[in-house]
């Protein structure tokens, strides 16, 4: 039965215009005056645009990573080209202070003893940075001639170095240019074999060895115990299985990435003559037409010319990028496994809430078995079993979170069927189902609405914790879970790369909870455990 | 009375509710004999009042009229058609014209709809199911809400307000205009003044009496305040501990109660005038209400009647026909004509039960 939404305006006799206040719109008033939640409230708003919009954000690629920029702290004033020389004086100043070259008082050599010893590097770093910068100015202290070396090369990358990133890459066919990307497998391969002078047949060839390469990448990765011939069975099983267009889409991947290189080689040693004869300002955003006939748009600046406001990971990578893109997944799984908890758990307890007896009575110790299993453990054996993706991750974590809501709804339901209207509904002959949809559930989706907000932070500490044991999002994504569990290994040299993340984290798990409670508060006025 | 139309008639109406022994199975250990086989007829435009103590069964008899439960056993006729047994289809078709008010204005209307909704509710799923006298559209619907609205004293400028706007005698009117959606021939009125005050009571029971010269609509009507049945109701039945135990004309009944119980109960009403009041003799029974849980053949009233006969204690009374419409169930009276004879057999449930703990007694 669909039921309009229709509101005609009505008015009374002094023409002033009468509206119904529902209680949803009473439990908004109340909420818009909780503070705390409005704060909580905004905060995530806040956190999903940046996570949706990701995209547009001018950030540098999350699964970029440039070997030379490892480790970086963050800094909002200096770029990675002054974080790494930075980085190569500390070193080179503490062995002039090993080799007894740079000369500090009695106190501070004491205190750079106690301090390796309580393995406190960045302190030491720190000091003899400090120490030894004032020593050069005040002539005291000069860099040796292998040293200078070291530094003068470091300047010079740091001058010299780019990075090229291809926007598109076209090529002619049958006289047009097409961006490779929109290109089909025949024609992709054509023009790639005609690239490389071989033939279309070598070509695809060895894209198929390549993508059942990577395919038996996979399944050693998700069962370490396949050997011989059981992994040629399952890697053909699989190649057979995932049909043509499946390999087309994973062979079309790996061949853009080929022309790409392809074209980037080709367009290196333009740019090269053009940086060296000083014709382009850095950063260089231009079009190439290559000798082989492929048409790039191309951006070139200089690599270490890049700022990490939140520094670098271990490989390089910068740390904002990937906290930004992490949020994405962490709260993509806290929305999607409550919204199917929700879902599950809707429709089994108010089957067994408003059906009652036998439906009831199994559907609820089929509950409470899976209650009884340790439910970690079962999320862990489902991740090992059906391998370690995101899908993966989403099913098994709302497998068993519905549990909960069912029981919740059920309660809720079970008290709301004795009550008077909805036995006036019974004796107008409403239908079960209509009972059900339009009377129970919106007269309990108050509670299930407060009880999802206070859920969705459950599930991203879950994710995190699966990340964090390494069987959640696997490289190159990531999540605040798996940047935290990253970090903790190097906890005590690079402490940014904890804390960030789990600053991030924190703050939208209390934002979620805030504004969790501050829902119960409104939809609930009469409950004494207000803020 | 006789020239009447018969419309609706209980017939040895039983509702028996298994009552569950607890522990992993529930098993069923007994039944609560809620309603234990009573009969009557309703005739058209008139209003029957029930009367009784709480727990009597007066709630569970309209329920049951109502088909919110499916009794135990009996046939319930409505114009003929036993509701009990009649399928899906003809039993939406019958309920068209069997409509309820509630006792509790305040938990009968859904608090997340809007009146407009409450009241379309019951219109919608008959107009879709085209059991209307036409197919109504949405426009025509709004307006038959409004006229609803109007006829029971609601400004219609108010449809699309939600309940909890209104004061508790408004959402009695809500309730009764939804019950009146459907141009219904019976409206089983389940308490519906008892949650108000009385200055709104009042004003309830004039609708209620309006509508029904208006309408021609025949109405069950329940409370527990002797005066409000004596005001609305043209006949009057009593209950006690889920039997029938007097039904009469409301005069004859006030001026002439038969049954011990009857009187017992009419002289605890107090009456509105000091010094009558002050006059009045209570009758005061001894015992509480003794739990339905038990099967009698027994007057029902034994335990606590002050003129119980050694014959009260061998099988149950049956109905005697007094005159002037009055009917009542009471030995005292044996010597008048008997109008319907009592029936206390077991139902198939409790033979079934007994059988089982026959059977385990045996074993022991």
């Amino acid at each position: 039965m669909a039921l309009t939404k229709k509101k005609e305006i009505t008015t009374n006799e002094f023409d002033q215009t009468i509206v119904g206040t529902s209680l949803t719109k009473e439990a908004w008033k109340r909420l818009k005056k909780n503070r705390m939640a409005v704060i909580g409230g905004v905060i995530v708003i806040i956190y999903s645009l940046v996570a949706i919009f990701a995209d547009l954000l001018p950030l540098y690629p999350y699964d970029q990573a440039i070997t030379s920029h490892r480790n970086l702290r963050p800094s909002l004033t200096k770029t990675a080209g002054e974080l790494m020389l930075e980085q190569e004086m500390k070193n080179l100043f503490f062995q002039a202070w090993r080799q007894g070259r740079l000369v500090l008082t009695e106190e501070e050599d004491a205190q750079i003893e106690a301090w390796v010893a309580a393995s406190k590097t960045n302190n030491v770093w720190d000091l003899v940075y400090e120490r030894g910068t004032q020593a050069l100015e005040n002539g005291s202290f000069e860099w040796s001639a292998s040293e200078q070396r070291r530094i003068d090369n470091i300047l010079e990358d740091i001058e010299t170095e780019t990075l090229i990133t291809i926007n598109s890459v076209s090529a002619p066919v049958d006289g047009q240019m097409v961006n490779i990307e929109d290109m089909d497998y025949e024609t992709l391969i054509t023009l790639y074999a005609s690239l490389i002078g071989s033939d279309y047949e070598s070509v695809n060839q060895s894209m198929y060895n390549e993508v059942s390469a990577t395919v038996t990448n996979e399944l050693r990765a998700n069962d370490s115990s396949l050997t011989g011939e059981d992994l040629t069975a399952a890697v053909e099983m699989e190649m057979d299985a995932m049909g043509e267009d499946a390999f087309q889409s994973r062979a079309i991947q790996n061949v853009i990435g080929y022309i790409e290189q392809l074209a980037e080689r080709g367009a290196s040693s333009d740019i090269n003559t053009m940086i060296t004869s000083g014709g382009a300002q850095l950063p260089y955003r231009g079009v190439f037409d290559l000798s082989n006939g492929l048409h790039v748009e191309l951006e070139v600046s200089r690599m270490h010319d890049r700022r990490y406001i939140c520094g670098t990971d271990y490989l390089g990578r910068d740390l904002l990028s990937r906290i930004i893109y992490g949020s994405q997944i962490s709260i993509a799984i806290g929305l999607v496994g409550t919204i199917t908890s929700i879902f599950i758990g809707i429709l089994v307890g108010a089957l067994a809430g408003y059906l009652g007896g036998k439906v009831d009575y199994y559907l609820m110790r089929f509950v409470d078995i899976m209650y009884g299993l340790p439910y970690m453990l079962l999320v862990i054996i489902c991740m090992a079993i059906f391998g370690r993706n995101i899908i993966n991750l989403f099913f098994a974590l709302a497998l068993v979170s519905w549990l909960t809501i069912a029981r919740m709804v059920r309660g809720q339901i079970m008290s709301l069927k004795n009550q008077e209207y909805v036995e006036a509904a019974r004796s107008m002959g409403v239908g079960t189902m209509s009972i059900i949809f339009r009377h129970m559930i919106p007269n309990s989706l108050s509670v299930i609405i407060v009880y999802s907000t206070i859920r969705i932070p459950a599930f991203i500490m879950q994710e995190s914790f699966l990340s964090f044991l390494g069987l959640g999002v696997q490289a190159p994504y990531a999540s605040w879970g798996s940047l935290i569990g990253d970090a903790v290994s190097s906890m005590a040299l690079y402490p940014y790369k904890l804390i960030i993340p789990s600053i991030v984290m924190v703050i939208f798990l209390f934002s979620m909870n805030f504004l969790g409670d501050g829902l119960r508060d409104a939809f609930d006025p009469q409950s004494k455990n207000q803020l | 009375m006789e020239n009447k139309e018969l419309i609706l008639s209980v017939k040895d109406l039983r509702q028996h509710f298994p009552i569950d022994g607890g522990g992993l199975l529930k098993k069923t250990v007994g039944y609560v004999r809620a309603v234990d086989g009573i009969s009557f007829d309703v005739y058209k435009g008139e209003t029957v009042g029930i009367v009784g103590e709480s727990g009597c069964g007066k709630s569970t008899t309209v329920r049951s009229i109502a088909q919110l439960y499916k009794p135990t056993t009996g046939q319930i006729l409505f114009h003929g058609v036993d509701l009990c047994t009649a399928d899906r289809d003809t039993l939406l078709r019958q309920r068209r014209n069997i409509q309820m008010i509630f006792q509790d204005p305040y938990a009968s209307l859904d608090p997340r709809m809007t009146v407009r909704n409450i009241i379309l509710e019951p219109l919608r799923i008959y107009n879709r199911r085209g059991l209307l006298e036409k197919k109504y559209t949405e426009e025509e619907l709004d307006e038959r809400v409004k006229d609803l609205m109007e006829k029971v004293g609601i400004n219609k400028a108010f449809i699309n307000r939600y309940p909890h706007e209104f004061s508790g005698g408004q959402r009695q009117r809500i309730g009764i205009a939804r019950a009146l959606a459907l141009n219904p021939e019976i409206i089983l009125a389940d308490e519906p003044v008892s949650a108000l005050d009385v200055s709104i009571q009042a004003q309830i029971l004039n609708l209620i009496s309006d509508i029904q010269k208006e309408m021609g609509v025949t109405f069950i009507f329940i409370a527990h305040d002797l005066g409000v049945i004596q005001h609305i109701s043209h006949r009057v039945i009593v209950m006690y501990l889920g039997k029938i135990m007097e039904i009469s004309s409301s005069d004859e009944l006030y001026s002439n109660p038969l049954h011990p119980y009857t009187q017992a109960l009419l002289s605890a009403a107090p009456i509105p005038d000091p010094k009558l009041e002050r006059g009045r003799k209570r009758i005061v029974l001894e015992g509480d209400v003794p739990s339905p849980d038990k099967e009698r053949h027994c007057c029902y009233f034994y335990d606590r009647c002050a003129k119980r006969m050694d014959k009260c204690s061998k099988c149950v009374p049956p109905m005697f026909d007094c005159g002037k419409d009055h009917k009542v169930a009471c030995f005292l009276y044996d010597d008048h004509p008997v109008a319907e004879e009592a029936s206390d057999k077991p139902t198939e449930g409790e033979l079934k039960l007994k059988a089982k703990q026959e059977r385990k007694h045996r074993n022991k």
